[in-house]
């Protein structure tokens, strides 16, 4: 197999003893800490499944939960998030949505018949019968993956919580706002999506894992009764005064909460370049997370593409990648003009010439996780310094709807120490008002 | 792959030329380019895209960004197995009676 991302040694004591789990038919090694996604990509994993339209190849790009990029079917049950799984030992893995595989795609073919783009909205609407025979097509082609194994048996039960605050988000900011609210003698409860809190103190090389597990340690032993691998999906106002539904893996919540702490910082994203898609473009994020929190150098020769409101982190990142044996090239993103390669990218085009590479990580400014926030009303507004649509919130981290605050990446890009610090400084302010 | 696709949605393969495409027939609200184009419909529900689409979009249509607004955030925010929610006391609003009308309709 080919390899680009390899393990770094001396990261085995924290990961734990080696298991097995089966990947497209091959056994790989992986650990029980870590996620199929990160096992995958060490593991030389490169694509994983095809697009809904142009079955262009698609893989891992955020390592965080927010993308589409890593859905596999996972022992039978479909589109799972690859890095939102954890290892255990004799799962297997298989892509999904494309024929015969995700590496060789004959659909891949409408990418090349419909190279400048497809309107689907004209598409085969000039004869009748052309409609009605396309329209049979597209209809057994589209979908994403196919029906479960089996049916569930177990419906789990409902749990219910009523707390005098609810933190979403167990990055620095949330860890930080709900150890404060907690230490306070205010009943907190902390909701994180991720496999281990920590959110971007794990993708960052000046903070790391040990911060990361540091901060975690800090909530609980406050008194924070923290769901990890839990997510809020949804609020609904409507329901017995207003409740916050969280998925846990073996359980749903509804939270009753006297005050709610939106701290759910902001989505990795892309920058937009031609085939900024290709495998092998990930967000500057995830490979920072796969080298700190993981212990993988995701490749030899990394490009980053980057905006000038993010060079401070990207520098942070590119000189951690080259203290653990990477070659680094630096590129903005107007000079960015394309990616090459086949399954994976091999070089990246730049205004001045061809750069070979086998990663291209892209520092964009995160954007804002807003939308949790916006079904309880709070008014958001487009930032593009900020990166999206970031939480409006008063001097005192107050979003717009009584009983409501924010802090962090959530209101605009801060990086991990500075929304650390808004954290605990919202925390107080939610303190001291109730 | 193709070379020259500016992906901006990447579940639903929404280019920056689909983007300009929505822009010159007319579609220009943000909840008519996500109508016309499907951007932000896909397994991520706008997460990684909306951001960069509304960016664009206040370039294109020159409006200042503050002026373009979210699209409608839903339920569920991430992808639920659908298990989960069977026993939420929330699905008990439906008549009492809905359960035994499947039943009877199972057992002819």
């Amino acid at each position: 197999m080919w390899y680009v991302a390899r393990r770094l040694p001396g990261h085995d004591a924290v990961r734990g003893d080696a298991i097995e789990v089966r990947i497209a038919d091959t056994s790989v090694r992986a650990f029980p800490d870590e996620s199929i996604a990160a096992a995958a990509i060490a593991s030389g994993t490169r694509v994983l499944a095809r697009s809904l339209k142009y079955h262009r190849p698609r893989t891992f790009f955020c390592f965080e939960g927010h993308c589409s990029g890593c859905l596999v079917r996972l022992s039978g049950v479909p589109n799972l998030r690859a890095c939102q799984a954890a290892c255990t030992a004799g799962a297997e893995v298989v892509g999904q949505n494309a024929f015969p595989s995700a590496e060789v795609d004959l659909l891949g073919a409408v990418d090349f018949l419909f190279s400048r783009g497809m309107d689907h909205h004209t598409l085969m609407t000039g004869s009748s019968v052309l409609n009605k025979l396309a329209n049979k097509v597209v209809r057994q082609l589209s979908g994403l993956g196919k029906l479960p194994a089996r049916a569930a048996t177990e419906l789990p039960d409902v749990a219910q919580r009523t707390v005098d605050v609810c933190v979403i988000g167990g990055g620095p900011a949330g860890l930080a706002a709900a150890a404060t609210t907690a230490r306070a003698g205010r009943s907190t409860i902390l909701i994180d999506d991720q496999l281990r809190p920590g959110g971007s103190l794990r993708t960052d090389p000046r903070t790391g894992r040990s911060a990361a597990e540091a901060s975690w340690a800090q909530a609980t032993a406050a008194g924070v009764e923290v769901l990890a691998r839990s997510t809020a999906i949804g609020y609904f106002p409507e329901d017995d005064g207003g409740v916050l539904a969280v998925a846990a893996p073996e359980r749903l919540y509804r939270i009753h909460a006297a005050s709610w702490i939106w701290a759910t910082g902001g989505y990795p994203v892309n920058l937009p370049f031609p085939d900024n898609d290709r495998p092998g473009v990930l967000a500057a994020r995830a490979v920072g997370r796969l080298l700190v929190d993981h212990g993988i150098l995701g490749g030899d020769k990394i490009c980053i593409v980057e905006v000038p409101e993010m060079a401070p982190d990207a520098t942070a990142l590119a000189s951690a990648l080259y203290d653990a044996g990477a070659e680094v090239v630096r590129i903005a993103l107007g000079n960015a003009t394309g990616t090459r390669g086949r399954s994976w990218v091999s070089a990246l085009d730049t205004a001045t010439g061809k750069v070979e590479c086998d990663l291209v990580a892209v520092a964009a400014i995160p954007a804002p996780a807003s939308e949790g926030a916006r079904q309880q009303g709070c008014r958001v507004v487009l930032d593009p310094a900020a990166g999206g649509f970031r939480v409006v919130v008063d001097e005192h981290g107050r979003a717009t709807t009584p009983g409501v605050w924010a802090c962090g990446d959530v209101t605009g890009y801060l990086g991990p120490a500075a929304a650390a610090d808004d954290g605990a400084r919202v925390g107080k302010n939610v303190v001291s008002s109730t | 792959m193709v070379a020259g696709k500016i992906v901006l949605c990447r579940c639903e393969d929404v280019t920056l030329a689909d983007l300009e495409h929505s822009v010159s027939r007319g579609y220009r609200d943000i909840e008519e380019v996500k109508r016309y184009t499907g951007f932000g419909t896909g397994p991520c529900q706008g997460k990684e895209c909306m951001a960069a689409v509304a960016t664009q979009l206040a370039t294109l249509t020159q409006q200042p960004a503050e002026a373009i607004p979210p699209f409608t955030s839903r339920p569920p925010l991430a992808p639920t197995p659908l298990r989960l929610l069977a026993r939420d006391p929330a699905g008990h609003r439906f008549p009492d009676d809905l359960d035994d009308a499947t039943e009877s309709e199972a057992k002819k």
